[in-house]
């Protein structure tokens, strides 16, 4: 009854103790998971990826009610203020708490953002892992039509999301060049009427870049998206283009670039090969050098091409090693006052400390295909992922929603689309449903498809699982024992989410 | 400062609201004439009143009169001040200052350790509603900012609400900040009711104390009130107004500090502003010194830490009420001149400080409970 | 105790109290040894649950290995006991977390406790509800 008076008219103090709920110490555990993280620490997560460490055998005793409120007090505040325990077997915070959990799903409302048109399967590059594109002057059979290109953007506009990306890859994208600025006027125009946000990006080696088509992204506010593996030696090593350097045309791109469109509308991504593993620090030297405020450590993805190049395979702990190398090496740079970021820890951290998420297509759950990204094929295939695509051109049509031709409804609520959403979540995967780890990890059905031939994926020995589980791991040990890395792990998850 | 004076009243029924001055010419229905010593003749125009120094006053035309009041001094031509039927002149609003603030009551259903207006338990709610509902047509219309504050203010229900909408009408260029523990909001009904009002100059400035109940709800002496506030700040997120959380520093908040700020980045992180308060030494604090009092020296490692992990997080972060001399220099630029006016002084040894200017001193009644490490700088 | 952990033919042999640990934390945790060992699981007898691993590769663990492999096999146990029991105890929580997640606030709880002060206050008076 909250309209009764209180019997309390008197205004006199009264000891803390007296404002206990709950005396008798008896309390309800909320959904956490627990994993082990050092041979002395524990950690718990809890619904909304708040996390707590703990020394060994903490866990134990909260599940067994071996907590004495006075005892343990700050352990106990700390657990019922962070959603671990409940004084209530409803938490008197239950719809706060719900409020949190749909902050960190939020990404769901906004369905499919990025759309990835794959404008020429063209290429002027032989790299070797590459996994789909041919060296060809067959423009008919390799570039996206412009019949496509109308389609795609058509679709792309029935996407619910207020603000959409129109990403053209290749291929090398900038062999269709006539075709981009078709689908860039055409896009903008539509945009306009609709009043969507339109983000326009082209991924490029650069090799073919001058000022003529930078003064044209200028105008039209297209951002440039390049691939630089690290120094000379490791770039031209992976990137193999007969006759010249890809790593100078890079570089002289990146340059020109940024001279024309502004320093930070230019981005790069690089690739961890089998040769690059050796280079940790001198990858991290060559963007810091090169004035990026930081790199994506990406592993190469096992798809398409690559999975039959024994060059470009390696095994997940190498990479981690190679990972955790280049970390410190990031590191240092922090410590010395500069701000550099690493990209994929940077997203784990966005879930690990803050209250909002990432939308991050490979890592999250529901899995970013089909709500988060769409790729539309130069022959007008309709993909679930970039990856899928790639399956595709190894005849594996596992992933392919779709034609140009289908209806937005049959693409994206489909059959193809359903049968994908059933392992959508990694709250329903075996392994992850228990897992701590599972409201910053992902689920990947195609990479699990493609890795160990089912959606469903076996965690056990799937590299996927492996190298989440280990970086997520390394960063809160780093940040638990260093204060200083928790302060610079701090600030890249408030840069990734203001 | 002086805000309350008292004299003899003639003709006084009501509470009288009005503007003051010193110049006849300015007159006018709302307004009171000041008569600090003798005057040769009274205007004819028509007005409200008189309010005289005079030990004698002869009414001419059954104007309303108070006089021999000791003094008029604190009275500035365009203050207004009400007048009761028992001679008591308050004033409401004075035009020369940035911090005015309407009390709404001085009920209250928390009883705070540190409470600096101890609550009464009396209901005068509709008499300051009456005062507000003539004051507030009457403030100048480009006012910067107003304050509402209590005991607890939305205890007034219906005409919380009815006040605030009066002032959104009357007064649209007008900053409005109101001092609520935010209990009555865990009631979705009352932030529903708030947005409503869609009132974007409105900002609720809401206390919380500790991120553990037990801790929170024994400062406010209130069981259950933190899930109240929590819940309260939710729901009028929901309805997207404007919040800032406020923590008084003391000994029992301190503890928990840093964990307090983690749980606003993570459970508040839509609040515009937090707030970091040193201790008032008036009120209920004298009597609780012992329960509350730590020297604002030795808590400098939470209050950074706090204060510069929400900082770093993106959020807008201030410390009030805390000298220079007792904050690290790296916490500096969190430092506001929070203290109002009349409430505001400085220690003797202040005068030979080079930082006099940039710091926000200390409130009048701390004079007498201050750190032991206030230090003039010397450069 | 009438049945001790051992580790036999390069096979690891664990026994577990059916009173104190559930059929579907004992499959959680076997889950995770798929990949490179033969699990398997019976009753000892109507009050035992005998848990195994056997490696599937054919070359022989080490002795240092196979006690790694006891010790680290019975604290999973363990481990994914507690798991399981934190699971099933809070299911109801967790379903009613995710439908509360999804709605508009529409399903949103009373607020405990009271909010009057001690003149008398009624939060649910307003005029107009
Ligand atoms: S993939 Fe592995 S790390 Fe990620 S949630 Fe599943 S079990 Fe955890
Ligand atoms: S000595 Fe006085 S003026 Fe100087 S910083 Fe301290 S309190 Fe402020």
């Amino acid at each position: 009854m909250i309209d009764a008076k209180p019997d309390r008219k008197s205004r006199k103090f009264r000891e803390i103790d007296q404002f206990d709920l709950n005396e008798k110490s008896q309390y309800y555990l909320l959904p956490f998971r627990f994993h082990r993280i050092t041979d002395e620490k524990e950690i718990i997560v809890n619904e909304v990826g708040d996390y707590l460490t703990l020394s060994n055998g903490t866990f134990e005793r909260i599940v067994k009610r071996q907590l004495d409120k006075e005892k343990d007090a700050e352990l106990y505040g700390d657990l019922i203020a962070n959603f671990f325990i409940s004084e209530e077997p409803i938490p008197p915070l239950i719809d706060v708490l719900a409020t949190r959990y749909r902050t960190k799903k939020l990404f769901l409302n906004y369905f499919t953002g990025l759309h990835i048109f794959v404008i020429s399967l063209r290429c002027e590059h032989t790299c070797h892992y590459c996994q789909v594109s041919r060296v060809t002057q067959n423009r008919d059979l390799y570039d996206m039509s412009i019949a496509n290109i109308d389609k795609g953007i058509e679709i792309m506009f029935k996407s619910p999301n207020p603000h959409v990306t129109m990403e053209f890859q290749g291929g090398e994208a900038l062999l269709a060049f006539d075709n981009i600025k078709y689908a860039v006027e055409k896009a903008e125009r539509i945009a306009d009427e609709v009043g969507k946000g339109l983000t326009k990006v082209i991924c490029t080696n650069l090799a073919l870049i001058n000022e003529e088509i930078l003064e044209y992204c200028k105008e039209h506010e297209i951002l440039i998206s390049t691939s630089l593996d690290g120094p000379k030696y490791v770039h031209d090593k992976n990137r193999h283009k007969p006759h010249a350097s890809s790593y100078e045309l890079a570089i002289k791109g990146i340059e020109l670039s940024r001279k024309i469109l502004g320093h930070d509308r230019v981005s790069a991504l690089m690739t961890t090969t089998k040769l690059s593993l050796a280079y940790p620090v001198e990858i991290i030297d060559e963007y810091f050098n090169l004035g990026f405020q930081g790199i994506f450590l990406r592993n190469i993805s096992p798809y398409g091409f690559a999975l039959r190049t024994d060059k470009s395979k390696y095994e997940t702990e190498k990479f981690l090693t190679f990972y955790k190398k280049a970390l410190d090496r990031i590191l240092e740079y922090n410590f010395s006052g500069h701000y550099f970021t690493e990209d994929l820890a940077k997203i784990f951290l966005t879930k690990i400390l803050t209250p909002f998420n990432v939308g991050f297509v490979d890592l999250q759950s529901p899995a970013g295909l089909i709500n988060g990204v769409v790729v539309f094929n130069y022959d007008g295939g309709v993909y679930a992922t970039d990856e899928s695509r790639m399956l595709a051109e190894q005849k594996d049509y596992t992933f392919k929603l779709g034609t140009l031709d289908d209806s937005y409804n049959d693409l994206f609520f489909g059959k193809k689309a359903q049968e994908i959403a059933q392992l959508w979540a990694n709250e329903a995967l075996t392994g992850c449903s228990e897992c701590a780890f599972q409201q910053y990890c992902g689920a990947d059905p195609v990479h699990n498809h493609a890795t160990q031939g089912d959606m469903y994926g076996f965690r056990p020995n799937s590299d996927f699982c492996q190298k989440n589980m280990e970086i997520i791991r390394y960063l809160i040990v780093l940040m638990e024992s260093d204060n200083r890395i928790k302060k610079i792990f701090e600030s890249w998850a408030k840069t990734a989410t203001h | 400062m002086l805000l309350r004076t008292k004299g003899k009243p003639i003709n006084i029924e009501t509470h009288l609201v009005g503007k003051v001055t010193r110049n006849p010419d300015q007159l006018d229905e709302n307004s009171f004439l000041l008569i600090d010593s003798s005057i040769s003749e009274l205007p004819s125009k028509n007005y409200m009143g008189v309010l005289s120094r005079q030990d004698e006053y002869e009414v001419k035309n059954g104007e309303y009169v108070v006089f021999k009041i000791p003094t008029l001094d604190h009275l500035t031509d365009g203050d207004i001040v009400s007048v009761g039927n028992d001679g008591n002149i308050n004033t409401l609003y004075r035009v020369n200052s940035f911090h005015n603030t309407l009390l709404a009551t001085e009920r209250c259903n928390s009883n705070c350790l540190m409470c600096s207006q101890p609550p009464r338990d009396k209901n005068d709610i509709p008499i300051h509603y009456q005062i507000h509902k003539k004051l507030i047509p009457l403030i100048p219309k480009d006012c910067f900012e107003l304050g509402i504050s209590g005991g607890e203010p939305t205890l007034m229900g219906d005409l919380f609400f009815d006040l605030l909408s009066q002032i959104k009408t009357e007064l649209p260029a007008t900053e409005i900040h109101v001092l609520t523990n935010g209990r009555s909001f865990a009631w979705n009904q009352m932030a529903e009711k708030l947005g409503e009002l869609d009132y974007r100059r409105l900002m609720l400035g809401i206390p919380l104390y500790a991120d553990y109940y037990q801790v929170h709800d024994y400062i406010v002496q209130a069981e259950n009130a933190f899930y109240q506030t929590i819940l309260g700040l939710h729901n009028l997120a929901r309805y997207n107004q404007r919040l800032e959380v406020r923590i008084v520093l003391h000994k029992q908040s301190i503890p928990r500090l840093t964990r307090l700020a983690k749980y606003i980045y993570k459970n508040l992180p839509f609040v515009e502003h937090v707030t970091f308060m040193g201790l008032e030494y008036i009120g209920y604090t004298p009597h609780n010194i012992q329960k509350l009092w730590i020297d604002p020296y030795d808590y400098h490692d939470e209050l950074g830490e706090a204060v510069e992990f929400l900082a770093g997080q993106g959020m807008h972060v201030s410390i009030y009420n805390t000298p220079l001399c007792v904050l690290p220099e790296r916490l500096w630029k969190f430092a506001r001149k929070s203290i109002s006016d009349w409430k505001n002084d400085y220690l003797p040894e202040c005068s030979r400080c080079s930082k006099l200017n940039d710091c926000g001193g200390l409130f009048t009644w701390n004079l007498k409970k201050h750190s032991e490490h206030i230090r003039p700088f010397t450069a | 105790m009438p049945f001790q952990n051992e580790i036999k033919d390069n096979e690891i042999i664990v026994f577990a109290d059916t009173s104190l640990f559930s059929k579907d934390s004992i499959f959680k945790c076997l889950y995770w040894y798929g990949d490179k060992f033969h699990t398997n699981v019976s009753f000892a007898d109507s009050n035992t649950f005998r848990v195994s691993v056997k490696p599937i590769s054919t070359n022989r663990l080490s002795q240092q290995e196979q006690e790694n492999l006891l010790l680290k096999l019975e604290r999973d146990l363990v481990d994914f006991n507690l798991r399981d029991i934190v699971t099933k105890e809070t299911q109801n929580v967790r379903d009613l977390l995710i439908a509360k997640a999804f709605s508009n606030g529409e399903f949103d709880e009373l607020p405990p406790g009271d909010v009057s002060d001690p003149v008398g206050f009624n939060v649910n008076q307003l005029k107009n509800d």
